[in-house]
């Protein structure tokens, strides 16, 4: 495949930062905390190429919220924590007397609606910067062991290609860092890439 | 506020090249005669008010390094006279009232014709 | 992408509809109802003859929370699907339960934007009545419940053990800190303990742990106060929401029960009878400091009281 420029990857970095900026805006209204949520890095990657220390989370049980985009163009998403994150993530936005074993039982429908208000964020920066449209499925929520996880991609039959991002996200001066993860097909990517093009174009 | 200078010189500060590049095509197409530098980071930027006169600056916040905020703030303490916009997705009323309280403008990313319109109207004095 | 399911012909739609267990809303990309079910009109009081082509806010003599606007909002303008979990927004919308007490339902909400055949856009509002699992987990949450269950008890006392209470105690900090409120400590010993089970032996040294459990426990007044045997023969006594003033109450309340018990201990240097020393602190509202530190100086606080003679309580401010 053709790599995506440096100037390509400009592009995502500034989409998804500007999608992190509206999803804190939407957490902070829900915790009424301040919320700092940011994108410091991405890369890309071949599916094959994954392997835990890309990933570079360290504990072995993960907290994913997927959901499938479609439209201009189709791509898995997905949200990761540690499972650790996730619940200090549930706890600060809750903080309520529930106690840790509890907090498991409000930890598959409270990370859905994390990752659902991220993800949206995101492909909604996406879908007005580059003047595309785009729809997607509802969230799903599953915890699984990392090695799984890697092989669930590595042995995906439609995609070829990953897209990594760190994101960095802060609740009450609390700060727990995640991955942004997209799942393309080859002919995917190439879409995306034509539609960043575009928009590149008209700068 | 006195009246703006024949060619004002404008700073950018951000860290995405794509949203300088933006920037100052936005800029140029309304005020072709306005100078632009551009800086990568707040850091930059703090550095860059001490060698060269600036009238505007735009500033973005998520940036590696001084935050945006707070470089906008170290800018305003020597230079109180320049007129910074902060360009921020995120509009939470905190971020908004620090910006405010600086006597910075806050304006809303993505960068567009009209999120650029708001900063140049903010830096020619009228309250649009 | 799986194919849409095609709608099987000759069935009553709006009967199906309406005998959903679930609440449905359709609005208008201006948030006037299109559609609303017997669910909604039974919870909300509403039927849709007095809702439809209003605007959803007027269906409600209450003013509907932020986050809920902001929602249907965020749905129609990114045409995505929003989720609104039960966990973080408790009642979004006012609807109450048909069965009696007519308390409030907790919901779970799903946002579905869809785009019509002329290319307008519709959205629908899925309300599910969360109120069954919600209750489950009040179940869990009553002490007397978590009792039952061994990880968090200590067997022979009865009272919570020091695992369960390091959990909860890192928890009613972060709270305290976030609704600033007060969160005291008390933490306890036995007097010349080894003393007493080196004459008495174990199984008296045990019943002598029970006895002094029983005293901490009924001198406990809320729920919300938390015992957990710490050690061997050391306790400590968390009391969310409480002042120095009442904390010290308390714990002066344990140790004259405790001396009231008049268990012989011929080998106490500072009387005849079973006595305990108690620490207390208290963590203000405003004043930031961990976990660690609160619960070391509430043991310092245990040392002062061991060094002033033993069998008395003693403050010590953070």
């Amino acid at each position: 495949m053709d790599k995506l420029t440096d100037l390509h990857l400009d592009a995502l970095s500034e989409v998804f930062n500007i999608g992190a900026g509206r999803a804190a805006a939407s957490l902070s209204e829900i915790v009424a905390e301040e919320v700092k949520l940011s994108v410091p890095s991405i890369e890309f990657r071949k599916c094959a190429e994954l392997n835990a220390k890309v990933l570079s989370l360290d504990q072995s049980q993960l907290g994913v919220v997927k959901q499938k985009f479609s439209g201009a163009f189709t791509a898995d998403a997905s949200l990761l924590f540690t499972e650790e994150s996730a619940l200090e993530i549930m706890r600060d936005m809750m903080g309520s007397q529930i106690s840790i074993e509890e907090l498991a039982e409000f930890e598959q429908e409270a990370m859905c609606e994390l990752g659902n208000i991220i993800l949206n964020a995101c492909l909604s920066a996406m879908a007005d910067m580059l003047e595309i449209e785009l729809e997607s499925s509802l969230p799903s929520y599953t915890v699984s062991n990392s090695d799984d996880y890697i092989q669930s991609i590595i042995g995906g039959e439609d995609q070829t290609y990953i897209m990594i991002l760190h994101i960095d996200l802060e609740i009450e001066r609390r700060q727990v860092n995640g991955r942004l993860i997209f799942l393309f097909s080859s002919s995917s990517l190439s879409t995306l890439r034509l539609q960043i093009d575009t928009f590149l174009q008209k700068i | 506020m006195t009246s703006i200078p024949q060619h004002p010189n404008l700073l950018i500060v951000d860290d995405s090249r794509v949203s300088r590049m933006m920037i100052r095509a936005f800029v140029l197409d309304k005020h072709p005669d306005w100078q632009i530098t551009e800086a990568v980071s707040g850091d930059e930027a703090i550095q860059m008010v001490d060698q060269q006169t600036f009238n505007f600056c735009t500033m973005d916040i998520n940036m590696p390094g001084t935050l945006g905020i707070a470089a906008a703030e170290q800018i305003l303490e020597k230079f109180p006279t320049i007129r910074i916009a902060i360009f921020s997705a995120n509009i939470q009323e905190c971020l908004r009232s620090r910006a405010a309280e600086l006597g910075a403008h806050f304006v809303a990313k993505p960068v567009t014709e009209k999120s650029v319109g708001q900063a140049i109207t903010f830096f020619k004095g009228e309250r649009g | 992408m799986m194919p849409h399911s095609v709608a099987p012909q000759g069935y009553d739609w709006a009967q199906l509809f309406n005998a959903l267990n679930t609440g449905i809303i359709l609005v208008d990309s201006k948030g006037h109802v299109l559609l609303w079910n017997d669910w909604m009109s039974r919870h909300s009081g509403v039927n849709s003859e007095q809702i439809l082509n209003h605007h959803l806010s007027d269906a409600f003599s209450e003013t509907l929370p932020k986050s809920f606007i902001a929602a249907i909002n965020r749905a129609l303008s990114t045409r995505l699907p929003v989720v609104l979990s039960n966990a973080l927004h408790k009642f979004p919308l006012p609807l109450f339960s048909t069965a009696g007490s007519g308390e409030r339902i907790s919901q779970s909400i799903v946002l579905s934007p869809l785009k019509q055949a002329q290319g307008e856009l519709i959205c629908l509002i899925q309300v599910t009545d969360s109120s069954t699992s919600i209750k489950r987990e009040k179940m869990l949450r009553d002490h007397s419940e978590l009792h039952k269950k061994d990880a968090s008890t200590d067997p022979l006392t009865g009272l919570y053990n020091r695992r369960f209470f390091d959990a909860q105690y890192a928890i009613q900090m972060m709270q305290a800190q976030q609704q600033h409120t007060t969160l005291s400590l008390i933490m306890l010993d036995v007097d010349y303990f080894k003393n007493y089970n080196d004459h008495y032996g174990h199984i008296a040294g045990d019943s002598a742990i029970i006895a002094v459990a029983n005293c901490i426990r009924s001198k406990l007044q809320r729920s919300s106060d938390l015992a957990a045997r710490y050690g061997g023969e050391e306790f400590v006594i968390m009391l969310p929401n409480s002042t120095p003033a009442v904390a010290q109450s308390i714990a002066e309340n344990i140790r004259k029960a405790v001396t009231d018990l008049k268990i012989a201990h011929i080998n106490s240097m500072i009387a005849s009878h079973i006595t305990v020393s108690l620490g207390v602190s208290s963590c203000l509202p405003g004043v930031k400091v961990d976990t660690v530190t609160f619960l070391k100086n509430t043991d310092l606080a245990l040392y002062a009281a061991k060094q002033k003679g033993r069998n008395q309580v003693q403050y010590l401010p953070l």
